[in-house]
Parts: structure tokens; C-alpha cells; sequence
């Protein structure tokens, strides 16, 4: 009996911190989407899905969700193809290459705030870097973060610097796994390097590429402290994204209701995103070369 | 040594008794406050002094952040049954904790207190809501307008120009730009939110009336206010868009001196001072239509959850600090205005106001401060009106039609939170 009940009892601790820090606080989140709560009231009286209706009516709700799937759309495919392209070149073992992985790693471990705080003066239209060399060329000052046009490609931007060097490095772990028999292969079969890529490596680095895909998927619909930081939202709701504006509508207006019913959607689009992705991409994913 | 063990066993638990009832004597107040640096250290100071004249009691001082940081971390402490037992709260924002019964009505502490009649009227004023006290204001602020001499000066702006007017600051705006423009240097910073509430003000009208509680967002001489502030920055290109979307940017772009002119809280002056030194000069809130200023900042509120003898001696901590000495002490320190009659008699404050002559332009803006409406509503208004206002600025909406639709949303939330 004890045998039997060994292995559950090791992996007993993490499960009980499982349950307690994540699963019960979902259960909880669910729970208060239908309620009505300002955190501050000891009742939290059932409102049904009220909550649920106010935000499918609610123009801020759709923007939102609109502004996260320009977002993601965007900056999923960008960062993969950055990644998988710088990638291909520093997975040769040179110092060079060591050096630049580091070097591009670095934006993935520094915080978050800071890079957004120092990007905000970066791309500052009156008094940023950028505007100050564009100004030194002779063209004139862009309101980088002031144009809705322009706001969210600023902030896909600074996200896929931050992220990139994680995906290059899990690509570079990917490129190194597939045989090198392979490229030699093709090598004397006088296989070009574009073909090569395409035939050989794109399709052996699939898994890496699946992996990344989902990764991204769900980090580009939970992005929030660089909008925190840079614009809030604004300008006019062209950076406002779904976790920003559950912040807003839960912490800032103290509606938790609200806020946990967006919560609940979001984790409901994401799981539905993930078995999307599963069904037509999953199964174009070869484990073994 | 057995035979004496009782006596020993008896007086080592006298001793523990004693010791335990010294303790349990002792009583902590938690106060969460917004205050760091030079106010932080005026903190500590009007805390000691409390503390040597009430050895039973421990003010236990936290700095959780600004006034934000402290709303965040009440929202997880609270249903966590581990909020504090006194707290900073902003001038508008304390309402909706009042309503839901999350701060406590102080009103019988304040009657039975010679505090009451010490207190300027705006101060007694601002701490009431629906007819009772629930904070008492420790930083209390008006909007002024500071700006450098030096740009004024490079810009040919005459000495000491006549700032009352919408169109008196536009004109002053636009000398210094075209002027200085090309090196970098804008006329004034945009308006962060309390700036333009003062200057909705000045133009002889309110976001919300304070005494009927209705909305004046869509009101003609609000509309205006807006149209004007607005105007600076797409129209006349003399305030930076940075400062619509990040408020702090216009801030931090006067103190570098690259800003000719900024209306912001008398808060501000002590850092103002700093960066400035002598090219900073203070100069009072125009007088578009009418000369209104609004009280800022923030009160120290007690907390209903807090054991009844914790919030008396919560309250003894909150009298002391409005008293004519500490108060002095904060004002020389900060630049926020006395709240106590008496706090201009006291030597260091003399002192304060001989030395740092910007601070008295707040304190003779007083007879026409008033304090700002705080029914709940005013959290959500507050923090909708960031977007409004960028959306009017950056010139992407017409601002009329801005504000209507502003009026009507906030009316529909007054309404919801009523029920």
C-alpha cells in the first residue's frame, strides 16, 4: 500500500501549492465573475452573468480584444521569424556567436518596468532618441506614442526586443538537435541553402516552432506592464489590451466581478486558441527526424 | 536552591506579568502613508515627537507608495482582514471608502476636540462626506503656476509678466516657443489632472458640483476649459503630446528646464526649488473668469475594522499631527499648506515662508480654495477622464462631442453606483 502511495505522496507538496495558488484562486476567480464586489463590501450578492452581458455590450471590452489580436497577430509571426532567422546564424559554437546569445538573452532577464521606462524616453516625441536623430536627418518629430496609428507598433516592438532572446535561444537548442547528417546529405545532393532550410531544418525544428507558437500565443495576450508603463491604455484605446483593461476595470474602478469575467474569458479564448492551434498545426509536427 | 525554588519561581513570574502587562499596555497604530525623502524624514520627526509625548502608544509608519500604491494594496488587504488601522487617503477618492463603510466617522472625535476650531474652514470642509468627517487632511495643496525666469528671460518675456488669463499664459507660451522652440524648449507643460480641474475652475465652472452633486463635464465654461487646454497642445504646439500621455513626463521636462511653465501642486515645490533654485519663480492660479482653486492631497483617515482602543489613540496620532507644531513642521518641509490656524505663529514656519517666498502664493490662494466633490463616483470619473483628455488633446476627437459622451457615461455610472 505505502509502495503504491509513495510516488503520490512525493509529488504531494507541489500539488497541495498547486491547488492553493493556482487552482483555488481560478475556482475563486469564476466564482466572483458572478457577483457583484468592490472588494470593499462584505456581500458579494449573485448577478448571474450580468457581468458577462456588460462586457460583451461594452465597446471598451471589443476594442480590446481587437487591439490583442492585432497584437498578436503581429508580433507571434515577427518574433518567430526573427528569432528562427537570427538563430540559424549563431547556432555555430564561435565566440562570436556565444557572445551575441548572451548579448541577446539580456532584454529577456532585465526587468520589465525598466526597459519600458527607458523605451518611453526613447520613443518621447519631444525629447527621445529617436525623434532627436530623425530631427538630426532632417525629417520631422513622430508622435511615436501619441498617434494610435503608431502606438501599438511601439509596443510590439519593444515586446519582441524583450522576448526575442528567449525564442532564439529555445530555436538554437532546436537547430542543434537536428543531425548534421542531414545537411550533408543535402550538401552532396547540391541542395542550395534556401532549399535546405526549407526541406530539412523547417520541418525538423517544427516541435521548437509548435512550442514557441503557444508560448507567444498566450504571453502576446497576456502582455501588460509594458502598456502599464508606456501608454496606459491610450492613446484613445490603441494600446488598451485585454489584461490592461481588466487591471482598469478591477483595481482601478474596483468592479473584481467585471474584472474576474474577463479574466474567465480570457482564459477560456486562450484554452480555445490552444486547441485550434493543436488540431491544425499539431499535427504537422514530426518528434523525430 | 529547592527550598528557595518557590520564591524564585514566584518573582521570575512577577516579572514576566510585569513585563507582559508593559506590553500589552503598549498600543500600535499601523498607518499606511504615501511620504518618502525630505517628506518622509518630516513624517518621522512629527511621529517621534508623538511618540515622546504618548509613551503608551506606537505609530508604526509604513510607506506603501503614492496614493494609487495604497488603494492597490488595500484592495488585497482588506478582504484579507489585513488592512491597517489608519491611512493616507486622497481629498477625492476617500468617498467611496467612506459610502462602503471601510472608514470610520470621526466626526464625535473632531466635536470633543479643540482641533475643531483650529482648523482652517477648507480643512474641516474637505474632510466631509455626506455630512460627516471621516478624514482629517495632513498634505494639503492648491494648484499654482511655477515658472523659470531664465527661460522667460532668453525668451524676452517681460520680468514678472501678467499671468491671469487663459490668453496671458498663451501669449507667454507662444513667445517662449517660437523663441526657444528650436532648442528643444516648449512654453508650458501640458496640464496634468489636477491643473485642469483648477483651471476648469478658474473658468467659473466644476467637473461635478460640489454641493448638488451634478454633472458639469458638458457644462459651456467646462467645454471651454477643455477647448483651451487642448488647444496648447495640438493648436498652438506649445505644450508637448509626452505630457498628455504620461503626465509625469511634462513634470519631469520643467524640472530639467526644458519647460518654460508649469501648473501643478503646491507639492511640487520642494523638488521644484531643487532643480530650479533661483530661476524658479511661484506664481498664483489664473483667474480665467473667476479666481478657484482646488484643495489637493490627502487626509488621514482611521479604518472601522481597528479595535476601539487603537482607533482613539489612531485619532490622538491624527490630532497631533494638525496641531500648530507639527503642522509647522510639515509645511516648512514640504511646501503643502497649514491646515491649522495657528501654524503661520509657529517660528519655523516664520522661517519657512521668510525663506521660501513661493510657498506663500498657495497660502494667499486659500480664501478662494475650495474642496473638490467626492461621491464614489468620482474614482471612476477620475480615472476615465485620462482617456478623454488624450483623445481631446492629441486632437482625434472634437472635444464637445468628447465631453458629452464623457457626461452621459458618468452620469449612467453615478447612477449605477447609487443603487
Amino acid at each position: 500500500m505505502l509502495r503504491k502511495l509513495t510516488p503520490y505522496l512525493f509529488i504531494l507538496p507541489l500539488m497541495a501549492f498547486l491547488v492553493v495558488f493556482t487552482y483555488l484562486p481560478i475556482a475563486q476567480s469564476v466564482n466572483l465573475s458572478f457577483r457583484e464586489w468592490d472588494f470593499m463590501s462584505p456581500d458579494k450578492p449573485w448577478v448571474g452573468l450580468d457581468n458577462y452581458h456588460l462586457l460583451l455590450s461594452s465597446r471598451d471590452f471589443w476594442n480590446a480584444v481587437k487591439v490583442t489580436a492585432i497584437f498578436a497577430l503581429i508580433s507571434v509571426p515577427l518574433r518567430l521569424a526573427l528569432a528562427l532567422a537570427i538563430a540559424s546564424y549563431l547556432v555555430r559554437e564561435t565566440i562570436v556567436s556565444r557572445l551575441m546569445r548572451g548579448a541577446l538573452f539580456l532584454p529577456s532577464v532585465t526587468s520589465t518596468v525598466s526597459i519600458a521606462v527607458v523605451f518611453s524616453w526613447v520613443f518621447s516625441t519631444d525629447y527621445g532618441m529617436i525623434n532627436g536623430l530623425l530631427t538630426a536627418l532632417g525629417f520631422g518629430k513622430v508622435q511615436w506614442m501619441q498617434d494610435p496609428q503608431l502606438a501599438l507598433y511601439v509596443i510590439i516592438f519593444v515586446n519582441t526586443w524583450k522576448q526575442l532572446g528567449y525564442d532564439i535561444i529555445i530555436y538554437i537548442a532546436g537547430l542543434q538537435a537536428v543531425p548534421a547528417e542531414l545537411y550533408d546529405a543535402a550538401s552532396v545532393d547540391g541542395g542550395r541553402r534556401l532549399h535546405v532550410f526549407r526541406r530539412v531544418t523547417l520541418p525538423l525544428v517544427m516541435p521548437t516552432t509548435y512550442f514557441l507558437l503557444v508560448v507567444s500565443v498566450i504571453d502576446a495576450f497576456q502582455v501588460f506592464t509594458i502598456v502599464n508603463v508606456m501608454t496606459k491604455g491610450g492613446p484613445a484605446g490603441a494600446t488598451d489590451m485585454i489584461v490592461n483593461m481588466l487591471y482598469r476595470v478591477g483595481f482601478t474602478l474596483f468592479d473584481i466581478g467585471q474584472g474576474s469575467a474577463l479574466a474567465v474569458m480570457l482564459f477560456l479564448l486562450l484554452i480555445a486558441l490552444a486547441v485550434l492551434k493543436a488540431r491544425v498545426i499539431g499535427r504537422k509536427v514530426h518528434y523525430e527526424a | 536552591m529547592v527550598a528557595n525554588f518557590p520564591k524564585l519561581a514566584g518573582l521570575g513570574l512577577m516579572a514576566l506579568l510585569g513585563s507582559t502587562s508593559m506590553t500589552l499596555a503598549d498600543t500600535t497604530v499601523e498607518f499606511w502613508h504615501s511620504f518618502n525623502n525630505a517628506a518622509g524624514e518630516a513624517l518621522d520627526e512629527i511621529i517621534a515627537g508623538f511618540e515622546a509625548e504618548n509613551p503608551g502608544i506606537t505609530i508604526d509608519a509604513q510607506h506603501i507608495g503614492n496614493y494609487n500604491d495604497i488603494v492597490a494594496k488595500l484592495q488585497a488587504a482588506i478582504p484579507a482582514g489585513r488592512e491597517p488601522d489608519a491611512v493616507i487617503m486622497e481629498v477625492t477618492r476617500y468617498g467611496l471608502f467612506a459610502d462602503r463603510g471601510v472608514l470610520m466617522d470621526l466626526s464625535d472625535h473632531l466635536e470633543n476636540d479643540p482641533l475643531k476650531d483650529d482648523l482652517f474652514d477648507f480643512a474641516r470642509e474637505v474632510g466631509v462626506f455626506d455630512g460627516k468627517t471621516y478624514i482629517v487632511p495632513f498634505n494639503s495643496s492648491t494648484p499654482v503656476l511655477y515658472y523659470n525666469k531664465a527661460i522667460f528671460d532668453q525668451a524676452g518675456v517681460p520680468e514678472e509678466p501678467e499671468l491671469t488669463t487663459y490668453a496671458d499664459i498663451l501669449a507667454a507660451a507662444q513667445q517662449v516657443q517660437a523663441e526657444l522652440g528650436d532648442e528643444g524648449i516648449s512654453g508650458i507643460a501640458a496640464p496634468g489632472q489636477f491643473a485642469r480641474w483648477g483651471l476648469i475652475m478658474d473658468n467659473d465652472s466644476d467637473m461635478i458640483d460640489s454641493v448638488t452633486g451634478d454633472i458639469l463635464l458638458d457644462a459651456p465654461n467646462t467645454v471651454e476649459a477643455y477647448e483651451w487646454m487642448a488647444s496648447l497642445v495640438h493648436e498652438y504646439g506649445v505644450a508637448s503630446p509626452d505630457g498628455v500621455t504620461t503626465e509625469s513626463q511634462g513634470r519631469d521636462a520643467f524640472l530639467a528646464g526644458k519647460t518654460a511653465m508649469m501648473i501643478n501642486s503646491t507639492g511640487n515645490y520642494g523638488r521644484s526649488k531643487t532643480a530650479l533654485g533661483d530661476d524658479l519663480v511661484v506664481a498664483p492660479m489664473p483667474c480665467n473668469k473667476v479666481c478657484s482653486v482646488p484643495i489637493g492631497g490627502a487626509g488621514i483617515g482611521i479604518l472601522s475594522t481597528a479595535e476601539e482602543e487603537v482607533q482613539d489613540a489612531a485619532w490622538k496620532f491624527i490630532s497631533y499631527a494638525a496641531s500648530a507644531e507639527s503642522n509647522a513642521i510639515w509645511f516648512s518641509t514640504t511646501g503643502y499648506m497649514p491646515i491649522n490656524r495657528h501654524t503661520a505663529e509657529q517660528p519655523l514656519a516664520a522661517e519657512a515662508l521668510e525663506t521660501k517666498p513661493g510657498i506663500r502664493v498657495a497660502i494667499d490662494q486659500l480664501p478662494v480654495a475650495k474642496g473638490r466633490p467626492r461621491p464614489p463616483v468620482v474614482t471612476w470619473m477620475r480615472a476615465t477622464e485620462y482617456d478623454m483628455w488624450q483623445a481631446m488633446a492629441l486632437g482625434q476627437r472634437d472635444v464637445t462631442e468628447t465631453l458629452d459622451d464623457f457626461a452621459a457615461r458618468t452620469r449612467a455610472e453615478a447612477e449605477r453606483l447609487a443603487k
